[in-house]
């Protein structure tokens, strides 16, 4: 890798917030890698720190890891942690099913820690970790690709999902401080990032809420992203120059269909029944659950929708061309690895 | 049309929100949370005249008729007192007060302005809780009620959501003076206040940490509580709140000197318990007879309940706003009596109070001791 390309150089201080989440250790292996050696790790004092521990004791040579334990509520804490550092990953969200906790702790956060990177000049670049659940998709054809050109959803809250609503809103809320402010930010948008330690099953294959696994995506592509891989998307995202107020969608190569995975995941980790859902019987099903939402006021949530369909659902291609032509990623783990990988961190869950 | 604000935008206020939405003749003029970006998303979400940062803004350009106190319980008697006195009626989400004093103050202050006061105990408005009322108010139980038994459970079993809680030594819950307790238990005590013929009663407070939190080096948070409660007119309760036991209950039986009633709240079940035997035989046949039918009864009012629209997770929520904005508009008493509200805070502070005492002391023994660690004291005692 070219390091004359980077905004900072290997002593530079560098804060990853939400460290100790799915993505956060990997991130951390992959800047140790890369020879960052001045880390800032972020983390609630209710987590889990033993993957992050394991990691940092593994790149001890000549590095600085230093863990702050605090809450992003804390305006005070988010002054200590953003003090004198170059590149802030902010890889912190919410996992709250409300959308008042889920806003709290993803964009009040998020405006706490942009605001405190105000007090200090340092900082080059805010990398702002989103999600492919901002992106609209109801009114986009089929055949054209979710890129990062594709419309936003705009009515998030009426999407019954408050993640999406919190991400939407995160976004909004750094663009807007880059434009204000001139913080220098890049919005990271991975898809279904996926790997050991993460052994559930994503939503865009099917839900398991009715007591039996209701396949959904039939030969859909998700958008899947070997953990590896969307590390070394996000570190590239934070340290190549020239791609300021640029957004990055991360999916890896070779996308497999979710009837592929779901085949592959039974034959691997374990057998379960599932029944296949049309996405035409899908789809009249959400918009039934909608209606019916509505005409109750509320004596069912509005948890599935239209919208949600759309967005998890229906049949989308994906691309991953700005991520290579601009920050020149490659995915190091091929789809086949990965899943090889994935299936048997499973397997040994399942086992413990 | 009354004017309607919002006090605190957290989970709890979209809950306030999504009601008041439904009913008529009212309207939000004004959200506010000292977090302004808080204060927009609900405003933005909702159907919202305006949003504000500043509570005495709100109540000088909003001029609401009604006040919903939606935040922390910590700040509850301060706000609601400002909105008392800026002339605004306020609803104040449980628990009520951090203390007696604090809710007599405020009962006062609202009697003395003619303004209207409640307390967020909306278990007791759902409709299984109204039936039971109706059924009580009618006679059935003949008499006061001689004994009542209100199970008020909570889970902990998310390790995440533990976690959450116990590792973080700042969290606001650890700052109430009932810690975990009183951010939750005053559903389960307020069904008793309701029905206890007195005002003065008696109150004997078991609380312990549970082996579960303990496991987890939890020496602080009591999560395991027995109550028993005695009134003077000999009417006795038992309260219980756990984390730990199964099935999680929220249920509450009441006997009188005739009948009983036993409520399950999760289930939306009543079910009478006729005091008179039968003869012989027929007591190990009818009553199963009899009980089969009873929740057969109740199968159907849920589902009649669902299929019209009107079984709704907050229905008891919905209730309890719709009368008390009825109370004010036809000036009638409040939904929930003041001697309720002030009685519900005075068995809390003598819980906390017997808990507060009983862990200093076992702390102060443990340092005597230097042997048995406060866990195991809690356990044993």
């Amino acid at each position: 890798m070219d390091s004359k390309n980077f905004i900072i150089g290997p002593d530079d201080p560098i804060l990853v917030t939400g460290a100790t989440g799915f993505i956060g250790p990997k991130l951390v292996e992959s800047l140790l890698r890369h020879g960052f050696r001045n880390l800032r790790l972020f983390v609630r004092p209710s987590s889990d720190a033993t993957r992050l521990e394991a990691v940092a004791g593994q790149y001890q040579d000549g590095a600085r890891v230093e863990v702050i334990n605090g809450n992003l509520l804390s305006e005070e804490d988010c002054i200590t942690a953003t003090r004198g550092v170059a590149v802030i990953f902010h890889l912190a969200t919410s996992g709250d099913k409300s959308f008042a906790g889920a806003f709290m702790n993803s964009v009040v956060t998020t405006r706490n820690l942009l605001e405190s990177s105000l007090h200090h000049t340092r900082l080059r670049r805010f990398v702002n970790i989103s999600s492919f659940a901002v992106y609209s998709n109801t009114n986009k054809s089929r055949w054209k690709p979710l890129d990062e050109t594709s419309p936003l959803e705009t009515h998030a809250a009426s999407s019954g999902d408050a993640y999406r609503f919190a991400k939407v809103k995160q976004d909004e809320i750094v663009t807007e401080y880059g434009e204000k402010f001139g913080i220098p930010y890049v919005i990271v948008r991975p898809g279904s990032v996926y790997g050991p330690g993460k052994e559930s099953i994503t939503g865009r294959v099917g839900i398991d809420s009715f007591g039996i696994f209701l396949h959904m995506g039939g030969s859909n592509l998700i958008p899947f992203t070997y953990i590896d891989n969307c590390a070394e998307a996000i570190v590239l995202a934070g340290v190549k120059a020239g791609v300021e107020k640029e957004i990055f969608n991360v999916v890896d190569d070779d996308l497999i269909s979710s009837r592929r995975f779901l085949s592959l995941y039974k034959r691997n980790v374990r057998r379960f029944s599932s029944i296949y859902v049309p996405h035409l019987v899908s789809y009249a099903l959400c918009s039934l659950w909608e209606k019916y939402s509505i005409w109750s006021r509320g004596q069912l949530p509005p948890a599935f929708n239209r919208r949600r369909w759309h967005a998890e659902w229906k049949s989308t291609r994906y691309s991953n061309q700005k991520l290579k032509t601009r920050l020149g990623w490659a995915p190091k783990v091929p789809m086949r690895e990965g899943l090889v990988r994935y299936f048997e961190s499973c397997r040994e869950r399942r086992h413990a | 049309m009354l004017k309607v604000a919002l006090v605190g935008c957290g989970k709890i206020a979209d809950d306030h929100a999504s009601q008041i939405k439904k009913l008529k003749g009212c309207e939000i003029v004004g959200v506010c949370d000292r977090e302004p970006l808080m204060a927009r998303q609900l405003y933005e979400r909702f159907p919202v005249r305006r949003y504000f940062s500043d509570l005495s803004q709100l109540l000088h350009e909003a001029r609401p008729d009604v006040v919903h106190v939606t935040t922390p319980p910590q700040s509850h008697f301060q706000i609601a007192r400002t909105c008392l006195e800026h002339g605004a009626n306020v609803y104040v989400e449980k628990p009520f007060t951090l203390n007696t004093k604090d809710a007599q103050t405020l009962v006062a202050l609202a009697e003395e302005r003619g303004l209207r006061l409640t307390a967020g105990h909306d278990d007791q408005f759902s409709p299984v809780a109204r039936r039971m009322r109706t059924l009580i108010n009618s006679g059935y139980l003949g008499g006061d009620p001689v004994h009542m038994e209100s199970y008020f459970c909570y889970d902990l079993s998310d390790p995440a959501y533990a976690r959450a809680l116990l590792n973080d030594k700042r969290h606001w819950v650890r700052r109430l003076p009932g810690k975990l307790l009183q951010n939750i238990i005053s559903h389960g005590v307020a069904r008793i206040a309701e029905f206890l013929p007195t005002d003065a009663p008696r109150v004997i407070a078991h609380g312990f940490v549970s082996p579960f939190l303990g496991n987890m080096g939890e020496e602080e948070l009591i999560d395991e509580l027995r109550v028993i409660i005695c009134g003077e007119k000999r009417t006795t309760a038992y309260f219980t709140f756990s984390s730990q036991m199964r099935p999680l209950l929220h249920q509450f039986r009441i006997y009188g000197p005739q009948n009983g009633v036993v409520v399950d709240q999760d289930q939306e079940t009543l079910i009478k318990l006729r005091g008179q035997k039968y003869k012989s035989y027929l007591e190990k046949f009818a009553p199963p007879v009899g009980f089969a039918l009873q929740f057969l009864g109740n199968l159907t009012t849920n589902v009649k309940g669902f299929m019209g629209r009107d079984l709704h997770m907050k229905s008891g929520m919905q209730c309890l706003i719709e009368s008390f904005y009825n109370s004010i508009v036809q000036n009638t008493p409040p939904p929930i009596p003041y001697r309720e509200i002030v009685l519900t805070a005075r068995i809390m502070d003598a819980i906390f109070e017997q808990l507060d005492a009983r862990q200093s002391l076992q702390v102060r023994d443990s340092r005597i001791l230097g042997v048995m660690p406060l866990q195991a004291h809690l356990q044993e005692n």
